[in-house]
C-alpha cells in the first residue's frame, strides 16, 4: 500500500530551548491507517503531530532537520496553508480554533480560502455535515454548542477541504464517555468508508486502543517508534487497565480491550471472595465539612441543579460525574460559595454559608489560570502569605503533597500534568479543609494521574476532604471513596464506586466489565489472585 | 437585511444622533434605533447592555452637573447632552446586536481581506479574554489575593495574557491549516443585495444628509438652544432613519 505519511531522520528543537522535542523520527504510515500517538506529557507528541503538516517549523521557528513527507510533498517545501489540501489538522481546544460564528461557516471557511467553486462547496459541506452527523446543528453559533458537538464540528471544518490525512490532539480529553465515543465512531466511519489515514494523540487509552491499528509510541528523549498498538504500549508501559492487569499477572498476550481480557481471564475461574473495599489507608469518614440540602440553581437561562442534597466528611474523596451540562460546575460553585443558589443551602462545618476560599478551596479547569509566579515554590508562599501564613513552609508544603522537586522550576516550563499539581498545591495552601477540583483533563497521563491521587488521598488523609469532578472512569475507579452521579441537575446516584459504577455500561471500569461487579483496579484484582 | 444596509443605517442614525440635541429628534431616534435593534437582533445581548450603558449616560452626565453652580438651564442642557450620548450607544447597541462579524468579514474586498480579518476576530476573541478574566479573578479571589489595586495586576494580567496568547497562536494555526491567504478566495454564502437593501442604504444617506446640512446651516432646531423649534424637513429625515423598519413584501 502507498504511504500516507513518513518521517524521515526528523529532529526538532523549540527556539532557545535546550533539549531536542524530538529527534530520530523514522516512520511511515500506510494509506488508511487509524493509528494512535502515545506517550506521557511533554514526551513531543504534540510536536510530532504538528510536524505533519509543516506548523513545526513554519510556525514555530526552531531547529529542524531530517524530512516529513506527506502524500507525496515535503512539509519543508510546502507551507501549512497549501497543504490544507493534504491534511486536516485538529488542535487540542476546539473551542480555540474557530474562525466565523456559524456552523454551516466554518465548514466552509478552508473551502473559501483554497477558492472552490460555491456550487463544490455547498455539495461537500452537505456531505461532510452527513459524514459527521452534525446536519442538525448546522445554523447554530459555535458559542453554544456542548464539548461533543463542538469537536465534531472542528473535525468537520478540517475535512471539507477533502484531506487525505486527519491529524487530531487528543480529541476526546474534554468529552463525557458518551461524547467521546460519538467523536471515535466518526472517525472510524473516516477510516472504513472514506480510506482517509487518522492520526490521533490521546491520553486515556482504555477509550481509543481497540479501534485503532497502529501506534506510534514517544518517549521524552528517545526517538518515537511505530509498531502494533500492543508492541508499542508494551515499550511505553503503559496501557488500558486490562493490559496493566494482564502484565501483572503475566498473560501472553498482553490483552488491550475487555473482551481480550474476558477471554484470558475464562482460565481462571471465579476470583475468590466478594471484592475486598478499595482506598484502604484512608480513616473512616469523619465529620461534615460541607452540607448542601434542597439546593436549586440557575445558570443562564434555565434550572441547573434542581434539589441537590450532598453532604461531604472529612477523610473523603469523592468522584462527582455525569455527562457535559449535568451540572457539576455549577454544584462545586455553589459549594465553595461563587453562585449563590436560587432556593436550598449549603453549609460549611460552622453552620454557616461557606465562605470562598476558606471553608472550601476549588482548582479551576484551567490551572494556567493560576500560575502568575517565575518559581513554583512561589506560587505557593503567595497563597500562604495571602492567608497570614509563613510564606517559607512552602517547601515543606510542596514536599507533602510529593511534588517538592518542581519548587524551584518555573510554573510554564514543566509538563502540563505538572502544571496542574501545582495548581493543586497552590490552592491546598490556603488551608481550607475541602478541595474540589473542576474536571482536571489537560495532560492528564497515567504518570499524572497516579501523583494526583497520590496528593489528593494525602490531602484526605491529612482530615480534609476532596470533590472531583472528572469523566474519568478509571480514575474514579481508583481514587474515589464514593460516586456521586449527576444528571440534569438530580443526584441520581450516591454511594461506594464499587455500586454506582457497576450500574451503567457506560460509567462502568474495565475491572467491573471483566470481573463483575465489585471489582474496580487491576491492583485490587492482582491482590485477591495473591499476584 | 445586507450587511452594508445595516451599516448604512448604523452610520447615519448615529450621526444625526451625534449631531442634535433637541429631545424632539432625540427622542423618536433613540425609539427607532431600540426598535430596529430589536426586530433584527440575532443577540439581544449587546442590545440590552448597551440600553443600560445609555440609561447610565444620561444620569451620570445629569448627575454631574449637580456639582457645578445649578441652574434650571444648566441641568436640561446637561441631561441633553447624556440624551445624546445615549442615543448614540443605543445605536451602536442596535447595530452590534444585527450585525454578523462573520458576513461583514466576507464583504471585505480582497486587499482588505487580511484588515477586516483582524477586527472579525478581535470581535470573536474579546468575548473569550474577557470570560478568562473573569475565571482569573474567581480563582486568584479563591487564593485570598487581592484582585483590586494596582498591586494585583501581575496576578490577574499574568494569566490573562500568557492564555490568551496561547489562545491566539492556537487560533493563528488553525487558519493557517485550513488555507488562510493560500490564494484567491471564493464565497460560500453571498449575500444578496436586494432592491430593498438599496432603499435602506439611499434612504439612510438621505436622512443622515439632511441632519448634517441642518447643522452647516444651523437651521431646524438641531440645537438644545432651538429646543421646542421641530422642523417638518428634519422630521422627514428622521422618517427616512426608521427605513430599516418599513414593511418590505415578501418574495
Amino acid at each position: 500500500m502507498a504511504e500516507a505519511l513518513s518521517f524521515a531522520g526528523v529532529g526538532f528543537s523549540y527556539p532557545g530551548a535546550e533539549d531536542p522535542a524530538l529527534r530520530g523520527a523514522t516512520f511511515s504510515l500506510p494509506e488508511g491507517a487509524f493509528a494512535l500517538v502515545a506517550g506521557p506529557t511533554g514526551a513531543g507528541k504534540s510536536t510530532l503531530l504538528r510536524c505533519c503538516n509543516g506548523l513545526v517549523p513554519h510556525f514555530t521557528g526552531g531547529r529542524f532537520e531530517g524530512r516529513v513527507r506527506i502524500g507525496g510533498r515535503d512539509t519543508l517545501e510546502h507551507r501549512p496553508r497549501t497543504l490544507a489540501t493534504t491534511v486536516g489538522f485538529v488542535p487540542q481546544d476546539p473551542g480555540a480554533s474557530f474562525v466565523l460564528d456559524r456552523v454551516e461557516d466554518e465548514l466552509a471557511y478552508a473551502m473559501e480560502n483554497l477558492g472552490v467553486p460555491r456550487g463544490a462547496m455547498r455539495r461537500r459541506v452537505e456531505e461532510v455535515l452527513d459524514l459527521m452527523r452534525i446536519e442538525p446543528l448546522r445554523d447554530r453559533s459555535v458559542r453554544q454548542l456542548s464539548g461533543g458537538e463542538r469537536q465534531r464540528v472542528a473535525i468537520a471544518a478540517a475535512l471539507t477541504a477533502g484531506p487525505r490525512v486527519l491529524v487530531l490532539d487528543e480529541p476526546t480529553s474534554q468529552l463525557d464517555p458518551q461524547g467521546a465515543e460519538d467523536v471515535l465512531a466518526a472517525l472510524a466511519r473516516l477510516v472504513h468508508e472514506l480510506g482517509t489515514t487518522v492520526l490521533m494523540a490521546e491520553h486515556r487509552l482504555e477509550r481509543v486502543v481497540g479501534t485503532v491499528d497502529l501506534a506510534v509510541g514517544c518517549k521524552a528523549g528517545e526517538p518515537p517508534r511505530l509498531g502494533p498498538p500492543a508492541e508499542i504500549l508494551a515499550w511505553l508501559g503503559a496501557g488500558p487497565p486490562v493490559a496493566r492487569l494482564g502484565r501483572i499477572l503475566g498473560w501472553r498476550p498482553v490483552p488491550l480491550t475487555v473482551r481480550e481480557a474476558r477471554r484470558a481471564a475464562g482460565s481462571l475461574g471465579r476470583l475468590p471472595g466478594p471484592p475486598p473495599r478499595p482506598a484502604a489507608g484512608l480513616p473512616a469518614p469523619g465529620e461534615p465539612l460541607l452540607r448542601a440540602q434542597g439546593l436549586h440553581a440557575d445558570h443562564g437561562r434555565g434550572s441547573v441543579l434542581r434539589g441537590v442534597d450532598l453532604e461531604l466528611r472529612r477523610g473523603e474523596v469523592v468522584a462527582l460525574m455525569g455527562r457535559n451540562g449535568a451540572g457539576k460546575t455549577t454544584l462545586l460553585r455553589c459549594l465553595v460559595g461563587l453562585h449563590r443558589p436560587a432556593a436550598g443551602r449549603v453549609a460549611a462545618a460552622s453552620g454557616r454559608a461557606p465562605e470562598p476560599g476558606r471553608d472550601a478551596a476549588l482548582c479551576p479547569q484551567v490551572p494556567e489560570h493560576l500560575l502568575y509566579r517565575s518559581r513554583v515554590v512561589e506560587e505557593v508562599a503567595v497563597t500562604l502569605r495571602a492567608r497570614g501564613r509563613d510564606g517559607a513552609e512552602a517547601q515543606a508544603l510542596l514536599e507533602e503533597l510529593g511534588i517538592g522537586p518542581l519548587a524551584p522550576r518555573h510554573p510554564r516550563e514543566v509538563s502540563a500534568g505538572q502544571r496542574l499539581l501545582v495548581a493543586v498545591a497552590a490552592v491546598v495552601a490556603t488551608g481550607a479543609p475541602v478541595l474540589l477540583l473542576d474536571e482536571p483533563t489537560r495532560g492528564l497521563d497515567p504518570e499524572v494521574k497516579g501523583r494526583l491521587s497520590e496528593l489528593l488521598r494525602r490531602f484526605a488523609a491529612r482530615g480534609g476532604a476532596v470533590i472531583v469532578a472528572t469523566h474519568d472512569v478509571e480514575l474514579a475507579a481508583a481514587l474515589a471513596t464514593r460516586v456521586v452521579l449527576l444528571a440534569g441537575g438530580e443526584v441520581i446516584a450516591d454511594g461506594p464506586p464499587a455500586e454506582v459504577l457497576a450500574d451503567s455500561p457506560v460509567f462502568s471500569p474495565e475491572m467491573t466489565r471483566v470481573f463483575g461487579p465489585g471489582w474496580l483496579t487491576p491492583e485490587q484484582v492482582a491482590r485477591a489472585l495473591g499476584a | 437585511m445586507h450587511q452594508v444596509a445595516l451599516l448604512s443605517w448604523a452610520m447615519a442614525a448615529g450621526l444625526a444622533a451625534a449631531l442634535t440635541t433637541n429631545p424632539f429628534y432625540l427622542a423618536p431616534l433613540g425609539a427607532a434605533a431600540l426598535a430596529v435593534g430589536s426586530s433584527l437582533a440575532r443577540d439581544r445581548g449587546p442590545l440590552r447592555s448597551f440600553a443600560l450603558a445609555a440609561a447610565l449616560a444620561v444620569a451620570l452626565r445629569t448627575a454631574l452637573a449637580l456639582l457645578g453652580p445649578v441652574s434650571r438651564g444648566s441641568l436640561a442642557a446637561a441631561a441633553l447632552e447624556g440624551a445624546r450620548l445615549a442615543v448614540v450607544l443605543l445605536v451602536v447597541g442596535a447595530f452590534n446586536a444585527a450585525s454578523d462579524p462573520g458576513a461583514l468579514l466576507r464583504l471585505a474586498p480582497g486587499r482588505w481581506h487580511e484588515l477586516a480579518l483582524a477586527v472579525s476576530l478581535a470581535l470573536s476573541i474579546a468575548p473569550r479574554t474577557a470570560e478568562a478574566a473573569a475565571r482569573v479573578r474567581e480563582a486568584q479571589r479563591l487564593r485570598g489575593l487581592p484582585t483590586s489595586g494596582w498591586r494585583a495586576l501581575p496576578a490577574l494580567a499574568v494569566p490573562v495574557l500568557e492564555t490568551g496568547m496561547e489562545e491566539a497562536v492556537t487560533l493563528a494555526e488553525s487558519m493557517d491549516a485550513r488555507g488562510h491567504g493560500s490564494g484567491p478566495r471564493t464565497r460560500y454564502r453571498p449575500e444578496p443585495w436586494g432592491p430593498r437593501d438599496a432603499l435602506v442604504a439611499l434612504a439612510c444617506a438621505a436622512g443622515g444628509a439632511g441632519f448634517l446640512a441642518a447643522e452647516l446651516l444651523g437651521a431646524g432646531g438641531i440645537d438644545a438652544a432651538g429646543a421646542g423649534h421641530v422642523s417638518l424637513a428634519l422630521l422627514g429625515a428622521l422618517g427616512l432613519l426608521t427605513s430599516p423598519l418599513w414593511p418590505w413584501p415578501r418574495r
